[in-house]
């Protein structure tokens, strides 16, 4: 159905929670300032995450951010890296040196800084992330074990004699001996807008390949690396938490100033362009410089075999392995297609360079991941053209260079919008690139990447909400379905619903808003509430925060010939008794029951074939338990479909989106037909 | 070996006249045979396509769907249905390759005997010397797939073992190739396997010999023209392939229609399933000729 102006009421311009909510976050926030910070004093407990603070006081979107006029140029640099790594490749080390330069944002005095110390989660069984094994990803132990050592933290602030303030570091809380995040106490309170220096001096053992980073001989992807602020949210609250399972990361922009020392020979793939490039003593060393980014990762193989192309103006550089270049080239032709796209859909790629890393298939968990101006990709070289597992990775991977990279959300309380939302990207864009074999286009058969998102989400639909934290998920399954598949699935319907248009801009209103911000699910359901109406926000908060679903069925079709009504009526006195007779006009009576099951609410179509072929379609708006359809024709009703061009792939269940009358339906026949045919052949290949 | 070996009132017919295309009622039983058993699977996955979309119009031409929607669902919902049906078809394929050696051996017959007045062995006839060799052509089947197996599994761990020394020097793909290049080498060793176990079974036909003894003549006459006799298997095997990716390919551009184009692709598939049926029958002639002709010459 397409878009339909009546459903989309009057938006609204500011919410009605707003002076409730800032009245209660203002004075979270003064309970924090308030709370003691003396050294001394035990040490949080890592908090469950929450969302940022929607900031209330902040405009909504508003048409401005359809296009990229309003789109801000640069993100608010609260941390800057600059460092200097030197790559051992042999016993797979990285020493690690440089400076941090952090200034508070916040409201609130901050007396200890948190880090991330990531590279610990592969450091024992005791980490969180090996703790937590659910299943999904880098669920097996590492190989060799990985770990980072930070040296020195040395605090430089105004008024204050440096100090290193690494021996007063937390790195464990009481009984927990994860060393994944770090507490700092610092020398002095810094005040909101002070700016800190930190020199830092790490070693890292990488991991063999678990997750996204590590090495395997001499292929090193290095992947949550440094020792990295956390978030300091507006109100004072660190955003701060150990590396989970099924989580991911957030940090705050800034620029990475990175140079990389590696043995001579060795091909680099990093974050950012390449402004500096020596050979000294054996070694390659590369400064790389990227601004409004918040993460750096890079890669360093001496068997990269590299591949440049300009795509939009952005040299995109292509690092694959010998003898991939076939798999490799769908990569590109990937970006080809979903660089442009996305840059329309979602505001334009600010950044000059791309890199796209195409592990071995011997180290696929390195692949499929993002970081900002690098993704790294995946499938084997031998990957059937019909089969588009490395077009649809490639396509995700892009997709988060908005939905994480420019759009900064907390990827462990909300996984949703990065991953979720960035699903629904890599649907829509390979369904406009690849059609309805967008996912597997082979022998004739054709499955499209958003059918394959709703069979396997709609299964999971009553298990667990899919906006809660990533280390809530009892499941990585669940995690899978929900987090990416059903938040692509309801984006989806609501654009097969409402039209690609309406949803289009919604999506590309809410990313280029909040370019470089730290937006969460409040500010997601206000851009869709402004653009499509509150009702659409309604149905997307009761699917992903309330398990929310539907099911519609075609209940009953019933038709017969038109017949006078029969009975005994009484007459002028008389009590006659009356035949039903076939009317002398002809035709038929027919009539039709669908039936509206679950919590949402959508509108559908209803498709009524007839025994001579036509169709009448109804439109029903979805409001009520069930709505009936009946009418007088010369021509009798066979079947009736609900839902007849799958809009609403949350529906739940197809199977009972059709119902027949006695001479309805189609029967089974090519069912039997291929069935036997394919049956035949594989006798023949296993008997005499 | 007794030149004159007839079972009853059926002669061996010369060389030269045993061939398939003179016995077109054999190969259609061949097929019907096939169709039956297959027919077996088709019928109850037809049955639970109906429960889910025979209400649609289309029937279930919906679950052909460009996009698959409603394809994915069935796998889906009626996964427990479907899984039965998958165990009862795997059931159905190992019958039917052990069941099957009658009609098979009965085909063979039919091919190299007719009755003293040259007229065809006939359906009974034939069925019942299949039966009485079924003994020995299980015999044969058990050894053929036993060294079959073993050679897989060596040609597996070769390949793995293969892969694994190249792959650090060479990369993966380089690695993996090579492996590919060992395993085809493993495989053209299990299809000279089912040569000469073909041969056997032709011998054991021709000469109403046991099993062993069958072995040992279809080894001996493998050995006296492995080329040929490879060739002549594999030219068919791959002749074979051609009929399917031709109707894979009209069957795209039929679609999920039913009616005429339904008509249509019936008769396109099953005009496959016989011409591979008359592939693989005229191969065994060829066998059976083969042996024939060797064991006359080692006579």
């Amino acid at each position: 159905m397409a878009a339909r102006i009546d459903d989309l009421r009057p938006l609204r311009h500011a919410r009605e929670d707003a002076p409730v909510r800032s009245s209660f976050l203002a004075a979270g926030a003064l309970a924090l300032a308030l709370q003691p910070t003396d050294d001394a004093a035990p040490a949080p407990a890592p908090a469950q995450p929450t969302a940022p603070a929607a900031d209330v006081s902040v405009p909504l979107a508003g048409p401005a951010f359809d296009d990229d006029a309003a789109l801000p140029t640069h993100a608010d640099d609260v941390v800057d890296y600059t460092l200097r790594a030197t790559l051992d490749p042999a016993a797979h080390t990285i020493h690690g040196e440089g400076t941090i330069t952090w200034r508070n944002t916040s409201t609130a005095m901050v007396r200890e800084l948190w880090l991330h110390l990531y590279l610990n989660a592969f450091k024992n069984e005791r980490s969180a992330y090996l703790r937590e094994r659910v299943g999904g990803r880098g669920s097996a132990s590492p190989e060799d074990w990985g770990w980072i050592d930070v040296r020195k933290l040395v605090v430089r602030a105004p008024d204050t004699v440096p100090v290193d303030e690494w021996p007063r570091a937390e790195l464990k809380r009481p009984g927990d001996d994860d060393e994944t995040d770090a507490r700092v106490p610092m020398p002095r309170e810094i005040a909101p807008g002070e700016t800190l220096q930190l020199d830092v001096t790490f070693d890292d053992k990488l991991p063999a390949v678990v997750e996204r980073t590590g090495y395997r001989g001499s292929f090193h992807m290095v992947g949550q690396w440094f020792p990295k602020i956390a978030r300091l949210e507006p109100d004072g609250r660190w955003a701060h938490f150990p590396f989970h399972h099924l989580a991911e990361f957030y940090a705050d922009y800034g620029t990475y100033d990175v140079t990389l020392d590696v043995p001579e020979g060795f091909t680099i793939g990093a974050t950012g362009p390449t402004v500096e490039r020596t050979l000294a003593g054996g070694r390659a060393i590369e400064r790389h410089i990227q601004g409004d980014v918040h993460d750096f990762a890079w890669t360093a193989w001496d068997r990269w075999q590299t591949f440049h192309e300009t795509i939009g103006g952005v040299d995109v550089s292509l690092l694959y392995p010998r003898g991939f270049i076939r798999v490799a080239a769908r990569d590109m032709a990937s970006i080809r297609f979903a660089l442009p796209y996305f840059s329309a859909r979602y505001g334009r790629y600010p950044y000059r360079v791309l890199t796209v890393v195409h592990p071995q298939n011997d180290v696929e968990e390195a692949g499929g991941m993002e970081y900002p101006t690098l993704i790294t990709s995946g499938g084997p070289w031998l990957t059937p053209p019909g089969i588009l597992e490395p077009e649809i990775t490639a396509v995700h991977e892009l997709g988060h260079q908005w939905f994480y990279g420019l759009v900064g959300t907390n990827e462990l309380a909300w996984p949703f919008l990065d991953e979720g939302l960035n699903q629904a990207a890599e649907v829509d864009a390979m369904g406009r690139w690849r059609g309805a074999g967008s996912a597997i286009d082979l022998l004739g058969l054709r499955i499209s990447d958003a059918n394959l998102q709703a069979d396997e989400a709609n299964g999971r639909a009553h298990d667990e909400p899919v906006a809660q934290s990533a280390d809530s998920f009892s499941t990585g399954t669940n995690y899978g379905a929900l987090v990416y598949a059903r938040t692509a699935t309801l984006i989806e319907t609501l654009r097969r619903v409402y039209g690609d248009d309406a949803v289009g801009r919604a999506l590309g209103r809410y990313a280029r808003r909040f370019r470089f911000q730290h937006p969460g699910p409040e500010e997601l359901l206000a851009v869709f509430e402004e653009v499509l109406g509150a009702h659409v926000a309604e149905t997307m908060r009761a699917t992903l925060f309330h398990e929310g679903w539907v099911d519609f069925v075609a209940e009953q079709a019933v038709t017969r010939e038109a017949k006078t009504e029969g009975g005994v009526f009484d007459v002028d006195g008389k009590r006659e008794d009356v035949k039903s007779v076939t009317k002398r006009e002809g035709g038929f009576d027919s009539s039709v029951i669908v039936r509206r099951r679950g919590t949402l609410v959508l509108p559908v179509d209803v498709a009524m074939t007839m025994a001579d072929g036509t169709t009448r379609v109804e439109h029903w708006n979805g409001e009520g338990d069930s709505k009936r359809f009946a009418w007088h024709g010369a021509v009798a009703l066979r079947s009736v479909v609900v839902d007849p061009e799958c809009r609403v792939l949350l529906d739940q269940n197809v199977e009972n989106n059709r119902a027949a009358t006695e001479d309805g339906g189609g029967g089974a026949w090519k069912t039997l037909e291929r069935a036997t045919y394919w049956m035949q052949l594989a006798l023949q290949a296993v008997a005499p | 070996m007794s030149e004159a070996a007839v079972t009853d009132d059926l002669g061996l017919l010369t060389t030269d006249a045993m061939r398939a295309r003179r016995h077109p009622r054999a190969l259609l039983g061949l097929w019907a045979w096939e169709t039956a058993l297959a027919a077996l699977i088709g019928m109850p996955l037809a049955s639970l396509a109906r429960d889910a979309f025979g209400a649609d119009p289309r029937g279930d031409g919906a679950l052909w769907s460009p996009g698959a929607r409603e394809l994915l669902s069935f796998a889906t919902r009626e996964l427990h249905g479907l899984n039965a049906i998958a165990i009862a078809a795997v059931a159905v394929l190992l019958a039917g390759a052990v069941a099957g050696l009658v009609p098979m051996a009965a085909t063979m017959t039919a091919i190299a005997y007719a009755t003293r007045d040259r007229k065809a062995a006939g359906l009974i006839r034939s069925v019942g010397e299949g039966l009485r060799q079924f003994p020995a052509m299980v015999l044969l089947l058990v050894i053929a797939s036993i060294s079959q197996g073993i050679l897989v599994a060596v040609g597996f761990a070769a390949g793995s073992i293969v892969e694994a020394w190249t792959h650090s020097g060479m990369g993966e793909a380089r690695a993996q190739q090579i492996e590919g290049l060992l395993l085809l080498v493993f495989v053209a060793a299990v299809g000279a396997i089912g040569v000469a176990h073909d041969l056997a079974r032709a011998a054991v036909v021709r000469f109403k010999v046991s099993g062993g003894r069958g072995l040992m003549l279809g080894a001996r006459t493998f050995r006296l023209a492995p080329i040929a006799l490879s060739w002549s298997w594999a030219w068919r095997s791959l002749a074979s392939l051609a009929p399917i990716v031709a109707a894979a390919w009209a069957a795209e551009r039929l679609g999920g229609r039913g009616g005429l184009a339904l008509g249509a692709l019936l008769v396109l598939h099953q005009a496959v399933v016989l011409a591979r049926v008359g592939l693989r029958t005229s191969w065994l002639a060829r066998a059976l000729r083969a042996v024939d002709t060797a064991l006359r010459r080692v006579a």
